[in-house]
């Protein structure tokens, strides 16, 4: 259905939100997610078990959705699938903005939720409103105080879009991108069945967003292929777009059958489509974030040579090993890089032939920095990759290394000043709860810190074949 | 219009399957290099139109109701004479008969034996989601056995044919390897271009195969060729 994005506009960033049927026994979830609503919350609930639990949390609550007073710009519905075309049908008499549906039960159930589905996206289309779901978790505006859930953060927002067929997948990326990366979301969308909005409508209105820097989907299935593809072929060169497929084996697609009655599709076709338009495939969240966080961070990458610098000499041969499995190259500094490495880097017990193992030259923040200078005007190196042995750099940044903050002082001075993209890559080993702390510590500071270099590889390498692409448009 | 024709042709005998002199014959018209097949619906016009094409033949049964003319012993490769396309019809025909009693048989094809080169194969099928996409590969055990092919969705722009055609493990195949004569594939890529257009702009064909396609130094031609049509209504 060719969308209209004024109407979407107005959904996305509702004055009035109403939840209807939502209920003590999920602990009033999708009240208590809105109500960081910039603008008027109410709610629709009829059963007078429900009624006082609403009233408590200082939420007016109608019997009628015909009651609201309007305009009403976005409404939630959690109620039972068999009364949903009923309540649907006051939201196109209320001349509501746009729905989305939370109730399940619909195509990826029964004949019964099959023809229940058919009839609402009838209504929908027919009165030309915005229908999100259903099986969905709608949408999340952090501006607007529009959330999925209440473990989503509100007021500030970021440079990117997500749309997914899972709720779970559409909130973890949200909290995660934040909690691994320090990136925030501008929007998503949670849109289950897609029964009247597809892929391709939020992606065509995610890349008109000027805001938006990177759009990332899970999908499990498409109805309308041919436009998801001529929107991809048409986006993708202008904003990186990262796409997470679902059942992809036919294991995964029965389940996406069951859980949002999709059609998988054939995985070849899929990657084909992915590859022609020059979308980037990611498999699971980690490389969702991580990618999204390569590609906002680090700028547009140029080649495939890395100087690695490692914390041990174990650690370069696997660091090393690791970056050539993703097709990654460690090549040979330049002479006169050996040179000037060569008049000051202590070898007893460390090396610089690239990868280069640092950690006897290590604990001066003045060497480290000499170091990532000559490593950032060498001209064999696309970009520089620094390890972190959370538990060695933890205490050092703690206790300022014999008081001396020098060492995270000259990483965070080289992410400012260098050249080439540059990135840390965290071992934690055992030291987990540091790690976290090192990682948040590394993103304020305004460090890309990927939380192992196995992720660090993969991410790079993902990040890198996109600006090739796009190079070549 | 031979596409016309032979879809309303094809329509009105109520078959989805076309032959190969009718496929050839449209893919001719839209632009495709082809070995030219003609029908001969008996002996005596087998042989007549093998004197008229030269020497080595190739004689094929063409049948609609069959779709693998190798399977059936349908298919007779370099005849050198007017006795030896005789006895290949005889033989072709009992063997069809054999294998499939009920088919309707029009005739055989008969083909000049092409020049033998790098076998490519080309080939079109539906998806329900994206429709039209484009596979290739090479011919043979490379694609039979370790489905060495690439795909990409129609229509094809200039870059999508040049990417498709490196994407497969044996591209250096195609370059020349070990003596081998390289296949020319800027005019391979022009093919795959040509192939895209023609179904991009006929959405009654379901699905259609270029096997094998030869590929030479100085250009590729399809020997064979199967169009299978979408079902009316």
């Amino acid at each position: 259905m060719p969308f209209d994005k004024k109407r979407l506009d107005r959904v996305f960033n509702p004055k009035t939100v109403v939840v209807v049927g939502d209920k003590k026994a999920g602990n009033y979830s999708w009240l208590r997610s809105m109500q960081t609503v910039k603008g008027k919350l109410y709610s629709v609930q009829v059963s007078e078990d429900e009624i006082p639990g609403i009233q408590e949390m200082g939420v007016t609550n109608y019997t009628s959705l015909l009651d609201v007073p309007g305009p009403i710009d976005y409404v939630l519905l959690s109620v039972p699938r068999k009364v949903a075309p009923m309540v649907l049908a006051d939201c196109v008499k209320a001349k509501v903005g746009g729905v989305s549906l939370f109730t399940s039960g619909f195509a990826e159930t029964d004949d019964e939720g099959r023809a229940l589905q058919k009839q609402i996206a009838a209504m929908a289309v027919d009165a030309g409103m915005p229908l999100i779901g259903p099986n969905c978790m709608g949408l999340f505006n952090p501006k607007a105080g529009v959330r999925h859930s209440v473990d989503q953060y509100h007021g500030e927002s970021g440079p990117v879009a997500f749309l997914g067929q899972s709720g779970t997948h559409t909130i973890f990326f949200c909290t995660t991108l934040e909690a691994i990366h320090g990136i925030k979301l501008a929007k998503s969308v949670s849109f289950g069945n897609a029964a009247v909005m597809d892929v391709a409508d939020y992606i065509e209105y995610f890349s008109q967003d000027p805001e938006v820097k990177v759009i990332g989907a899970y999908i499990e299935g498409v109805k309308e292929g041919r436009r998801l593809f001529e929107v991809l072929r048409e986006v993708a060169p202008k904003i990186p777009v990262l796409i997470w497929k679902g059942g992809q084996t036919d294991s995964g697609a029965r389940a996406a059958s069951t859980h949002t009655g999709s059609l998988a599709g054939s995985q070849a076709i899929w990657d084909t489509v992915i590859r022609q338009t020059g979308a980037i495939p990611v498999n699971s969240l980690d490389e969702a974030v991580d990618t999204t966080a390569a590609l906002l961070s680090l700028g547009p990458l140029r080649g495939v040579g890395g100087a690695l610098m490692c914390m041990t000499g174990g650690q370069s041969v696997v660091i090393s090993d690791t970056f050539a499995k993703e097709e990654l190259q460690v090549p040979a500094l330049t002479q006169a890089s050996y040179d000037d490495l060569g008049s000051f880097f202590n070898v007893i017990g460390g090396f610089y032939r690239n990868p280069l193992d640092i950690s006897w030259n290590s604990g001066s923040g003045q060497i480290l920095t000499r170091i990532l200078k000559i490593l950032d005007g060498d001209d064999n190196v696309d970009f520089v990759a620094l390890e972190l042995f959370v538990s060695m750099v933890a205490r050092r940044i703690k206790s300022g290394h014999n008081g001396d903050s020098s060492f995270f002082d000259a990483i965070t001075d080289h992410a400012r000043n260098a050249k080439k993209p540059f990135f840390t890559m965290l071992t934690p080993t055992s030291a987990e709860a540091e790690a976290i702390e090192l990682r948040k510590t590394m993103t304020e500071a305004g460090v890309l810190a990927f939380p192992t270099f196995q992720r660090a590889a993969v991410a790079y390498r993902k990040a890198l074949a996109y600006w090739q692409q796009a190079a070549q448009r | 219009m031979v596409m016309q024709e032979t879809v309303a042709l094809a329509r009105k005998e109520g078959r989805t399957l076309l032959t190969e002199v009718e496929a050839k014959h449209i893919l001719k018209e839209a632009g495709l290099n082809v070995v030219d097949s003609r029908l001969a619906k008996d002996k005596a016009e087998a042989q007549a139109t093998a004197k008229e094409l030269g020497y080595p033949v190739v004689l094929k049964i063409l049948s609609p109701d069959i779709v693998h003319k190798s399977d059936v012993g349908g298919v007779k490769l370099g005849l050198q004479d007017e006795s030896a396309v005789g006895a290949a019809y005889d033989e072709i025909m009992a063997a069809a008969k054999k294998a499939s009693p009920e088919a309707n048989i029009h005739g055989v094809s008969v083909q000049t034996m092409a020049k033998p080169g790098l076998e490519v194969i080309l080939g079109i099928t539906k998806d329900p989601q994206f429709g039209p996409v484009l596979m290739f590969g090479l011919g043979g055990i490379l694609v039979e056995v370790l489905k060495d092919v690439a795909f990409r969705i129609v229509p094809l722009n200039k870059r999508d044919a040049g990417q498709i055609v490196r994407e497969i493990k044996g591209y250096p195949l195609l370059e020349g390897y070990r003596g081998q004569e390289p296949a020319n594939v800027e005019k391979l890529e022009e093919e795959i271009l040509k192939l895209s257009a023609f179904v991009e702009s006929h959405p009654e064909i379901k699905e259609l195969d270029l096997n094998p396609v030869f590929a030479y130094k100085d250009g590729v031609t399809a020997v064979d060729a199967r169009i299978v049509l979408e079902g009316e209504g």
